[in-house]
């Protein structure tokens, strides 16, 4: 069957259906139901179009309320469908069998490629694979909405923590979907529509189900190395106070081996606590300005900075001063800067200032 | 004023007829009409017989089924069930009698 003759088919039972418009859906479904099959076997004897054969599709529909035993309200109201929805169906009669033709298409090219003439009659075979799959998917569906969270259903559906009932669930879902499958194509309209879309639910169900799953595959095997695991669980930075409860900084740690200690991940939180930023310390700790205890002792802080800071400034002032000769008020002035060095200084430029007039 | 036509004649009869060729065989809607074109019945339609086909279904006279073919599309088949047998039974002496009559009438008719 080519695409034109699907193409032919399709518009004329939309034809069908149009001058049916007056009919109750539910009838006039059940009516054109099989009429798809009906016409392809006319066109199929070959002998001229379906408009040839069997007249126009509005005189078709007559015949058929007439034969069907329908009262004769099945003659088109007028208005009952504007010109546009009329167009809109037919254009999308043809859509319908545009894609059916390309699935048929699509079927017998990619057949060969799977070592079937058909695509169709390999997927046959995986049927009851499918059957078994939908089974397993409607026990999980079916423990997932009964499930209440006080124990994790893992791959089974365990409807209350129970490997019995969960086992039991699987057995019956496995079972009742291979009946449902191995039955005769059922003839109801709305029970094959039932199937087919409870169908894509689970199929649905399914591909997001297979994602959290992979997702907490994945997650599983790093959280035991870097946020469970071991001692230092949660560990972020080092602060090391000496006896004083002085805080060391730039220090760093080696084992026995000498191999050095990397602890946290090298990122601070400002004073904010809000941004983060990576630290720049050498050593530890990596974030100085965010000590765990804030109060310091006496001087614990300010003696280890002021230190360095003063003790080049010793030798430094000597020179300077002994060079600016005339500046005695200059070199006075400048000497009571350095807080903590100032006596030092102070008398080794006095000093040298009276030889310097000299 | 009077006008006999196979149309209307059949469409008192079609009824029977279908089931009458579905008594031996199962069939679906295309094949049915085959056989009633075979059988004598030329001036059948084809949405008559598609839409008897459905009546006699939903009046309970008829079984269907669906059967997948190897080329093409699956076909639906209808078969007679007990309650369409008793009815091709039925309206088939009625129609015998009536068909008797007719005769009867016919030739008396020619003979005068």
């Amino acid at each position: 069957m080519n695409l034109t003759a699907q193409d032919e088919i399709a518009v004329y039972v939309e034809g069908v259906r149009q001058a049916l418009a007056g009919v109750p859906a539910g009838i006039r479904d059940e009516l054109l139901e099989d009429l798809p099959e009906h016409l392809a076997e006319v066109l199929a004897e070959g002998g001229g179009s379906l408009t040839e054969r069997l007249g126009p599709p509005e005189a078709y529909a007559a015949e058929l309320i007439a034969s069907a035993g329908i009262p004769a309200a099945g003659a088109r109201p007028a208005g009952g469908r504007s010109r546009l929805a009329d167009q809109a169906a037919e254009t999308a009669a043809r859509h319908r069998a545009r894609l059916r033709g390309f699935l048929d298409r699509a079927d017998v090219r990619i057949g060969p490629l799977l070592g079937y003439p058909k695509a169709s009659d390999f997927l046959v075979l995986l049927r009851p694979a499918w059957w078994v799959l939908r089974g397993y998917l409607a026990a999980m569906a079916a423990a997932v909405m009964l499930h209440d969270h006080s124990s994790p259903l893992g791959l089974l559906p365990r409807v209350g923590g129970d490997d019995f009932i969960a086992l039991l669930l699987l057995t019956l879902g496995i079972l009742g979907s291979v009946w449902l499958g191995r039955r005769t194509a059922p003839a109801g309209r709305w029970r094959r529509r039932a199937i087919r879309f409870g169908s894509a639910f689970l199929v649905l169900f399914a591909v997001i189900g297979f994602f959290e799953v992979d997702s907490a595959a994945q997650q599983d095997s790093y959280q035991e190395v870097s946020y469970n695991g071991g001692p230092f669980g949660g560990l972020d930075d080092v602060y090391v106070y000496d006896g004083q409860g002085r805080l060391l900084t730039g220090v760093h740690l080696y084992d026995q081996n000498g191999s050095p200690i990397l602890l946290g991940d090298g990122y601070c939180y400002d004073e904010t606590g809000i941004a983060l930023f990576e630290s720049r310390a050498m050593g530890y700790p990596q974030c100085p300005d965010t000590p765990p205890f804030n109060e310091r002792g006496p001087g614990a802080a300010a003696d280890p900075r002021a230190t360095p800071d003063a003790s080049p400034a010793t030798p430094d002032a000597s020179p300077a001063a002994s060079a600016a000769s005339p500046a005695t008020p200059g070199a006075s002035s400048a000497a009571p800067a350095p807080s903590s060095a100032a006596p030092t200084v102070g008398p080794s430029a006095e000093a040298s200032v009276p030889a310097a007039p000299r | 004023m009077l006008r006999v036509d196979a149309t209307q004649l059949l469409k008192g009869v079609l009824d029977l007829a279908v089931l009458a060729v579905l008594r031996d065989e199962d069939g679906y809607g295309y094949d049915i009409l085959r056989r009633l074109r075979a059988g004598g019945l030329e001036e059948v339609g084809d949405a008559s017989v598609y839409g008897t086909l459905r009546r006699l279904f939903n009046a309970g006279l008829l079984n269907s089924y669906v059967v997948p073919s190897d080329e093409g599309p699956h076909r639906k088949y209808y078969a007679l069930n007990e309650a369409g047998r008793a009815e091709l039974q039925r309206s088939g002496k009625v129609w015998q009698g009536f068909a008797s009559i007719m005769e009867d009438l016919l030739r008396e008719r020619g003979k005068a």
